[in-house]
């Protein structure tokens, strides 16, 4: 029942969340980004980070850094702190904490689908697979022609089986066909979750409900932008989309017709929520649309450890360690290439 | 008289090795810009794929996922009629296959001792008709670019697409950079011929 959650939750989830409170704790300041975006040289990051939490990771990274190991190491650490909390938990929150997953699940399953169609090294792709994704079989992946043999011969077996009842066909995978393959997974992968945290009720429902329904509509803002000028059709588009959200149903039937951005900004104004995201963008401008939505994301993020006795504090965690990782990222690269002007252009300040 | 032929012959000749000289500072400069334009070019075009890599995800866009393998630049060796043939002028012909190229070259080595320099443009639109095909030009270019960048998905940012522009630019730069150093070299052997002649 909701409201009494205080009676029970410390039971099975008290230490657990105390632990994802405590990792809460280690992310990155303000104070710390200040300091990564006046560093001169990748070593600097470094040196800098051996004062966080990513310390231990980096510490023994020769030089010189790249980018991409700054990002891998700092992944690893989220990795670690998964499979620790994932290890101590019980039902349902180890469902709950797998549920985090499928969504790395997949980019990983496309990722080797995409590459193998594109005649890559299966090996080189194995090893930009995001760790949370990985699973047994996934290097068999490289062997499909089709939907059907992908199902047959590696999904059946996963937590991604159930999604691919929506997108099974005969035929072959071409870049096109991959790309609604995707996304339609993404889409059955929400919802099912959207079902799951509504089933576990109370707080959890609750916060989850919202933060869910931000991912959907940010996906569908996200598709109706980059579908602009495409072969999609609209009721391609119109599908892809999931089936809940603040913009569920009408946001999404005046979303599918769009055709540049200004018609995407006069679908999204009308919702309150939205509306601030859009008021700063420029007429046309669609660049800084990733950064506001990212900053409104946080927002929530952050909102959700106001409240105890829930589990949306591990997904909150999660998401916040994924931003954290992506500031990471884009930091190393303007330091990288000499351009620290613009450092300031993506990195979202978590506190 | 003679003393004036002379003089007249020999400030001639100054005025020529001045010509040369200024040819030559002319290329410098417009090269060295070119090599700035390029550099620009390209440190925007690397910011721009670190910002489709944050706005896409690094699974969608990473290194596994290039080519990293060298390709053949389709391009034209057009022969500019009426001027000095030693001169080679390059122009990039984009969004062709190499087989669809070196057609067009074939065509246009067939044509070039009859016909005037053929437009890549007319040649395009000419395949178009005679395929019976409406597509023009600037429709199949918008196709390839498509395609090209179908390794990291179908539904693409824009910050990708703009990341692509910022290359092919980088690409139309390195071509007009190849036709000014030839002319750039061509002006300093006549500034170097000129100074043996004085000697």
């Amino acid at each position: 029942m909701y409201g009494f959650e205080a009676l029970t939750f410390n039971i099975h989830g008290g230490y657990l969340e105390a632990i994802v409170r405590g990792y809460r704790s280690g992310l990155l300041t303000a104070a710390d980004y200040n300091n990564l975006c006046q560093c001169e040289t990748l070593d600097d990051i470094k040196m800098h980070l051996s004062a966080t939490e990513y310390g231990s990771y980096l510490q023994n990274e020769p030089s010189p850094l790249h980018t991409t190991t700054i990002v891998e190491k700092c992944t690893l650490k989220l990795v670690d702190e998964y499979k620790h909390m994932l290890t101590q938990a019980t039902e349902p929150l180890s469902t709950f904490l797998e549920y985090i997953t499928y969504g790395h699940m997949i980019d990983n399953v496309v990722l080797i689908v995409t590459g193998t169609l594109h005649e890559r090294d299966v090996q080189e792709l194995l090893e930009k697979c995001h760790p949370l994704g990985m699973f047994d079989s996934i290097a068999t992946l490289a062997v499909a022609q089709n939907m059907r043999e992908l199902y047959r011969l590696v999904l059946v077996d996963t937590p991604l089986a159930p999604y691919f009842s929506e997108c099974i066909t005969s035929e072959d995978l071409d870049d096109m066909n991959i790309e609604i393959m995707r996304n339609t997974l993404y889409k059955a992968y929400l919802e099912d979750f959207y079902r799951f945290c509504q089933k576990l009720g109370g707080a959890t429902a609750e916060i989850m409900s919202d933060l869910l329904a931000f991912e959907a509509d940010r996906r569908a803002v996200n598709i109706t932008i980059n579908s602009i000028g495409t072969e999609l059709t609209r009721d391609d588009r119109r599908k892809l989309y999931s089936n809940f959200g603040l913009l569920y149903p009408y946001g999404h039937e005046e979303l599918a017709v769009c055709e540049d951005m200004d018609q995407v900004r006069g679908a999204m104004e009308k919702y309150p929520p939205y509306q601030s995201i859009f008021s700063k963008l420029s007429y046309g401008e669609s660049q800084i649309l990733d950064k506001a939505f990212y900053e409104e994301e946080v927002k929530r993020l952050c909102l959700a450890f106001e409240q105890q006795f829930h589990y949306g504090v591990f997904f909150a965690y999660m998401r916040l360690g994924e931003q954290e990782i992506r500031n990471l990222m884009w930091i190393s690269e303007c330091v990288a290439q000499n351009q620290k002007s613009r450092v300031h252009d993506s990195v979202v300040f978590i506190f | 008289m003679q003393i004036s032929e002379d003089g007249n012959q020999s400030s001639n000749e100054i005025a020529g090795a001045d010509h040369n000289i200024l040819n030559l500072l002319d290329s410098m400069d417009n090269y060295l810009i070119l090599v700035d334009s390029l550099s620009s070019s390209l440190r925007q075009g690397w910011l721009e794929l670190a910002s489709a890599r944050y706005s896409m995800g690094a699974s969608r866009v990473n290194s596994s996922l290039f080519d990293l393998k060298s390709h053949q630049l389709p391009n034209q060796d057009l022969d500019n009629a009426g001027t000095d043939t030693e001169l080679p002028r390059f122009t990039l012909c984009k969004w062709t296959s190499s087989d669809e190229a070196k057609l067009e070259e074939d065509e246009l080595l067939k044509n070039k001792s009859d016909n005037p320099p053929v437009q890549h443009q007319e040649s395009e639109e000419r395949k178009a008709e005679e395929s019976g095909s409406p597509v023009t030009a600037n429709n199949h270019a918008e196709k390839e670019r498509f395609k090209s960048l179908s390794m990291f998905g179908t539904l693409v940012s824009p910050k990708l697409r703009a990341t692509q522009s910022t290359f092919e630019t980088a690409l139309e730069t390195l071509v007009e950079m190849s036709n000014l150093r030839a002319s750039l070299l061509r002006a300093y052997d006549q500034v170097q011929k000129d100074r043996k002649t004085d000697e």
